[in-house]
This record gives structure tokens, sequence and C-alpha cells, in this order.
């Protein structure tokens, strides 16, 4: 009687505190792959940049925009800068790839669980 | 051969299972399949927007060319202020290859830099087209399922 309509609003209150969950997790999904996004995109243009470098004769000039100023700077330091700079995005993105997983495995389990409630919610309601 | 059997198949497949999805999991397929073809079309439309202006760019590189050193040119400080000068060394030229480097080419590596550019975006071109196409095939098919069954469950009318 009351007991399981107490019962019944803590599972539904269970419920809500799951679906806020859940959004939560849809959120840091979303923002996952708008990071991704953008570090792909500054991948692919470090790559073209270093294909360039590559294809230049060891006395080409080399300037690098700093702000409003154009620097000479050395080929072989370009290249070094440019190297680092994809070596790093790399690792940002595998390490994207990673905790996207992560969230994706917990998305999962968190919409099974919100599964698991409803149906008890049912099965409550059913019985009253 | 083997690989259009396989497309015509994977046609073939897509159908089948576009028929036995029940009608909310087809709305939600065909909106799917909608918004990518409109994200396909955005980026569609800025490859040609980027293949334009590199070919601005290797037009004017090449009236450059056409110019004799010394000659008199206005050069521009602002987008409104004009300043008389002459024409310096026009076979060297500063190529921006991205993230904030720029490359001192001759003239004919920078009309040779322009079209290597081109022709990447074209394939690049190609290639989303042949994805864009596809995409939109499968939300038309959706939409077209879509219809019959939901002409199925309203027979009277």
């Amino acid at each position: 009687m009351s007991s399981s309509a107490t019962a019944l609003r803590e599972l539904q209150r269970d419920l809500e505190n799951k679906a806020n969950d859940l959004s939560k997790l849809q959120k840091d999904i979303a923002k996952n792959h708008q990071v991704r996004k953008k570090y792909t995109i500054q991948l692919g243009e470090n790559e073209l940049v270093l294909k360039e470098l590559d294809l230049l004769n060891e006395d080409a000039n080399v300037y690098k925009l700093i702000g409003p100023v154009l620097v000479k700077q050395d080929l072989a330091e370009a290249n070094a800068n440019v190297r680092k700079r994809i070596e790093y995005i790399s690792a940002e993105l595998k390490r994207l790839d990673s905790s996207l997983q992560d969230l994706e495995e917990k998305q999962h389990s968190k919409r099974e669980a919100i599964l698991k409630v409803q149906q008890r919610i049912q099965a409550g309601k059913a019985k009253a | 051969m083997a690989s259009s059997r396989g497309a015509g198949s994977q046609q073939a497949i897509r159908m089948a299972d576009l028929e036995k999805m029940s009608l909310d999991q087809l709305k939600a397929v065909k909106e799917q399949a909608d918004i990518e073809v409109n994200l396909l079309q955005d980026s569609l439309n800025n490859i040609r927007t980027a293949t334009g202006r590199l070919e601005n760019a290797s037009a004017a590189l090449h009236d450059l060319s056409l110019r004799p050193q010394g000659k008199n040119m206005l050069v521009p400080l602002t987008a409104s202020l004009y300043v008389p000068g002459a024409l310096d060394d026009a076979d060297k030229v500063l190529v921006d290859i991205g993230t904030g480097y720029f490359v001192e080419k001759t003239m004919a590596e920078g009309k040779d830099y322009c079209e290597r550019k081109i022709n990447l975006l074209k394939s690049n071109f190609e290639q989303l087209i042949e994805v864009a196409s596809n995409k939109k095939t499968l939300a038309d098919e959706a939409g077209v399922v879509l219809q019959a069954k939901m002409k199925q469950l309203s027979p009277s009318s």
C-alpha cells in the first residue's frame, strides 16, 4: 500500500537520476566527437605541410607566421616542429579514442540499468 | 564484376532491412541519412569554394609572371589605401602551406604548387560526390519504404 507507493517513488527518482546521467554521458560523447574532429583536421593540415617541406631543397627559405611577424626559420627546425606537432596530435587522438570507447561502454550499461528500473516500475504499478 | 555484384547485393540487403524495420526505426534512419547528406553537401561546397580560390591564385600567378621587372604598380597597404611602387623580383613567391608556415618558391614551383593542390581537391571532390550520392540513395529509399508503410497502416481515407 503506502510502502509500495514509496518504493515506486524511489524507483522513479532513481530513473530520473539515471536519465540525467545518461544525458550527461551523451553530451560528453558529443564533445569528444567535436574535439576529435578538430584534431583530425589539424593533423591533416600538418601532414600536408610536412609533405611540402619534404619537397623543398636544403637551401629553400621557410618563414613562420608568428602573430603579425613573418620570421625566417631553418628548414630542419620547421621539419622538427611540424613532426612534433603531428606526434602530439596523434597521441591526443589516441587518448580521445580510448576515452570515447570508455564513454560508450558507460552509456550502454547506463541504458541497460535504466531499462531494468523501468521494468521494475512497470511491475510495481501492475501489482498496485 | 565481383565488386559491382557486391554493391548490388548491398543495395538489395538494405532494401530488405528497410522493409523489416518498424515505422520509428525507418524515420530514424531517414532522418540520419538526411542529416548526413546535408553535411556532405556542405563539405562539397567548401571544396568547390577552395578550388575556386586556388584557381584564382593560379591565374594571378600566371598574370604576375607576365609582368616585367621594374614595372610601376599600386601596392595595397590596406583595403582602401594603395601606394605607387615598382615591381621587384617577380620570380620569387611566398606560398602559404598551412599552419602558419610560408615557403619561398620560384614562379614555376608556385604554379606547380597550385596545380598540385587543385588536383588534390578535385580528387577529394570526386570521392565525396560518390559517398554523398550513396547516402542520398539510402535516404530516398528509406523515404519510399516509409511512405509505403504509412499507407499500409492507414488504408481508410
